[in-house]
């Protein structure tokens, strides 16, 4: 196993929430999933535990100039991108710093043990690393529209309530997704939003397909593939079917999303805060 | 002198009248492509136009498979997640074929495909999402590792000859850049955009490896552009990697670089200003690395949208005029034409429908509208992140006058998720909606969009183009499809689904009077020819 799959498999075990989150499918699939989520941390992940006893050494000894989320303060560098943080492994580096003070910028020593320095090395490093995976990152409140403007837009310049409705499908929409992913999925349904929950419901369309053959014949079913030169589809009794596109053949997709689709150039931003504070309503 | 001393210096001759033989004199590549492709580009102009025409619009549908390579990075790979991705350009010199994925390069027969060596790197970490591929000079070939080691080899048996390391991975920076030979100039980007590292330009001797001269992308205090930055930190911090390799005319001594975007690279607030020389097309003096001018594509990007995409030189008129000029289709989805002598700009228009620009100053930039900068609770922006092209490269056709482009029209909801007013890594994110792709031909002296043809796949293609003078345009769709087209109306002449979608850009060589196109669809190098 090469240093980057080792790595990669110890990202993974040290985070086996991420590794729960993958779809379900073959164990290659899996592990690809795995290593995609996790393609920029390139460094070991340090022990939670140790993560947490550094924070709350740093938070008391040293936030007070660093800041308590270690990324600058009033009187102390940013030690996130601090060059020699990086460089740390397990303390080697920031240890002697630690201990010796910088007197001449006013940092005094601090007489720690090994093990602490070690610990404040671990938390540094999962600050490091918390900048480093955008993918992570938490998205804050998103919910800060007009219900009632939001209800007027669903109602009238969205036409939203043409093909749904609150009593209908969208009951209990509000339940069913947080509304981070409710906001991607209402601007368009397929849409994998961020999370476990995005990813668990993520689903392909299904879209409505009919081909008529040179024969003037026609065939409908599920749209399976399309390019410029194939299409395929399974039709009612299950049989998958394919042709070539040359030769006269037509092809009509109905694009059940269409409606989602011809909305985004049309949306203000407001009117999407507005949407989602109603749909967040809909409980 | 023994017969056996007799023998080794008659070998040793041969292998002097060998070295002769082989090996790259910087001086081809001032020269069209035809019996080799000897930098990433082909040539230094990067329009990746050849003057081949073997293969043509009349036979090209006969197009056959001439070989098939698999690149097996071999158990426990590191070629890349979810498998080696050839993105590298392979170059060609003397019959032989180089190419690379990141912590790995090959050499190939060009003609069967057969595998001379296989070069492997072990990387201590770094992102390995691509390698653009090697530069040669002379019998020697350089790359760069994920963990930003330049590495040369021996072009014949793949042997390594050195290495110098040209950035810190443990500051988390990676580098994907195919290098550049200019003369005895060895150009060398660097990338990253994890952390805040701050960009870089690198010439360096081809023999040795020693570092010439340094262009840093981002200025330092006291420095010109130093009054785009808040302060010091956020200069030192700011980003703006070298991602791709850029262009040269002779003539005027100037090299042409795209510059990535600034770090933090969505949060905004720590970095108020433009944020020079991020987002930018620069010229600088080939032998000082001086700044000669430069355009700034996106001033104070927050969305991602490095300006790192191919730019091409066009000798040719504007307005009646004949100009040398510089051509960029650009990832915020502006294409922009420059008098490449100092600058100036001369058309700067929008090739997809665009809502985060509040039109151009009265340098051709755009103004970006801070309306459209992520917010905590999202912003609708086209085009996402990902752009409204990205890496791939694009090609001119001096024959029908068209830049040629992949495309994608992308909705994405913004956040900004690091409100802290010292932010930091990217700060933010963004989701994708909805896109579609299209292959674009632009007129370039206007930067209308003379023909357009949209990809019935989903997805976006991240396939370069090629275009000959055998009037072809190849390039591949979002589906897996390798496609050639007629350049001059976008018609359809041939396609081959190659089973995965199309990874790099396409390029071409001649040898024993029989034209090979030679394209990377995943892991596997494809050649095709006409019989």
């Amino acid at each position: 196993m090469s240093r980057w799959n080792w790595i990669c498999a110890l990202a993974l075990a040290a985070a086996p929430h991420l590794a729960g989150q993958a779809p379900p499918q073959g164990g290659a699939g899996r592990a690809a999933a795995g290593q995609r989520r996790n393609f920029l941390i390139s460094r070991p992940v340090p022990d939670p535990a140790a993560v947490e006893r550094g924070q709350r050494l740093f938070v008391a000894q040293c936030g007070f100039c660093h800041g308590p989320r270690a990324n600058g303060g009033e009187s102390g560098p940013d030690l996130i991108r601090s060059v020699l943080a990086l460089r740390d492994e397990n303390g080697e580096l920031i240890g002697p710093v630690i201990r010796k003070g910088n007197p001449e910028k006013g940092m005094p020593p601090f007489p720690m043990t090994d093990a602490q320095i070690a610990d404040i090395a671990a938390f540094l490093r999962s600050r490091q690393q918390a900048a480093i995976n955008r993918n992570a990152y938490t998205i804050q409140n998103v919910v800060t529209g007009d219900a009632a403007k939001g209800q007027a837009y669903f109602n009238g310049a969205g036409r939203c309530h043409t093909c749904h409705s609150p009593e209908g499908d969208l009951k209990g929409i509000a339940r069913k997704y947080e509304p981070v992913a409710l906001q991607a999925r209402f601007l368009y349904p397929e849409t994998r939003a961020f999370g476990p929950e995005g990813r668990r419901n993520a689903r392909p369309r299904r879209m409505p397909v009919t081909v008529t053959l040179p024969s003037g014949q026609t065939v409908s079913g599920t749209l399976e593939y399309l390019d410029d030169f194939n299409v395929a589809l399974r039709d009612p009794s299950g049989e998958y079917r394919s042709w070539n596109r040359d030769g006269g053949l037509q092809v009509e997709v109905r694009d059940p999303l269409a409606g989602h689709q011809e909305l985004l150039p049309h949306y203000t931003d407001a009117d999407i805060h507005n949407v989602l504070a109603y749909l967040v309503t809909l409980k | 002198m023994t017969f056996r001393r007799l023998l080794n210096s008659v070998s040793l001759c041969a292998a002097a009248a060998a070295l002769a033989a082989q090996g790259l004199d910087p001086a081809k590549l001032l020269q069209p492509p035809r019996d080799t492709w000897p930098t990433y580009n082909g040539d230094y102009s990067g329009r990746r136009y050849s003057p081949l025409t073997r293969i043509n619009a009349s036979n090209v549908k006969a197009l056959t498979l001439a070989w098939v390579y698999r690149a097996n990075t071999g158990p426990g790979a590191s070629g890349g997640f979810g498998g080696p991705q050839i993105k590298s350009t392979p170059l060609v010199v003397n019959g032989v074929l180089y190419f690379t994925v990141p912590d790995h390069a090959w050499a190939l027969d060009a003609r069967t495909g057969r595998e001379l060596w296989h070069y492997r790197w072990e990387s201590k970490g770094g992102i390995h999402i691509g390698n653009r591929g090697v530069g040669m000079y002379r019998d020697w070939l350089y790359f760069e590792t994920p963990d930003n080691f330049l590495v040369s080899l021996n072009a014949r048996d793949g042997s390594e000859r050195w290495r110098v390391e040209i950035a810190d991975v443990k500051q988390e920076y990676f580098s994907t850049p195919a290098p550049i030979v200019i003369r005895n100039r060895l150009i060398v980007g660097v990338g990253g955009d994890s952390l805040d590292v701050p960009g870089y330009l690198e010439s360096r001797d081809p023999e040795t490896g020693q570092l010439q001269w340094r262009w840093n992308t981002t200025p330092r205090p006291g420095e010109p552009g130093a009054e785009t930055w808040p302060n010091k930190t956020a200069m030192e911090h700011g980003g703006g990697m070298t991602w791709l390799p850029g262009a040269y005319d002779p003539e005027l001594n100037l090299i042409y670089w795209p510059t990535g975007n600034p770090n933090p690279v969505m949060a905004g607030q720590g970095r108020k200003g433009d944020n020079l020389w991020t987002c930018s097309i620069v010229a600088l003096n080939l032998d000082t690395g001086k700044l000669v001018w430069y355009f700034q594509a996106s001033p104070h990007d927050t969305h991602d949208w490095d300006a790192t995409q191919t730019p091409v030189l066009i000798d040719g008129e504007f307005r009646g005029q004949p100009r040398k000029m510089l051509a960029q289709a650009s990832r915020n989805g502006y294409y922009f034409l420059l008098d490449r002598t100092n600058g100036k700009n001369l058309v700067s228009v929008p090739y997809i429908d665009i809502n985060w620009s509040k039109g151009v100053d009265s340098r051709g930039q755009p103004i970006p509208d801070p309306a459209k900068e992520p917010k905590t609770d999202g912003v609708l922006v086209v085009p996402a992140s990902g752009g409204a092209t990205n890496w791939p490269p694009p090609s001119f056709n001096p024959e029908t006058g068209l830049f040629y482009v992949n495309t994608t029209t992308s909705y994405s909801i913004f956040y900004l998720t690091d409100t802290d007013p010292r932010p930091e890594g990217y700060g933010g994110r963004d989701t994708n909606l909805w896109s579609a792709s299209a292959l674009k031909a632009i007129d370039y002296q206007t930067g209308k969009v003379r023909w357009t043809h949209p990809y019935s796949g989903r997805g976006f293609s991240n396939s370069g183009l090629l275009s000959t003078a055998g009037k072809l345009l190849f390039g591949g769709d979002p589906s897996g499809n390798f496609i050639a087209f007629d350049p001059a109306t976008g018609r359809v002449l041939w396609h081959s689904r190659l089973g995965a979608p199309v990874s790099n850009g396409p390029m071409t060589y001649e040898l024993d009077g029989r034209q090979y196109l030679v394209v990377g669809a995943g892991d596997t190098l494809f050649a095709f020819t006409v019989l």
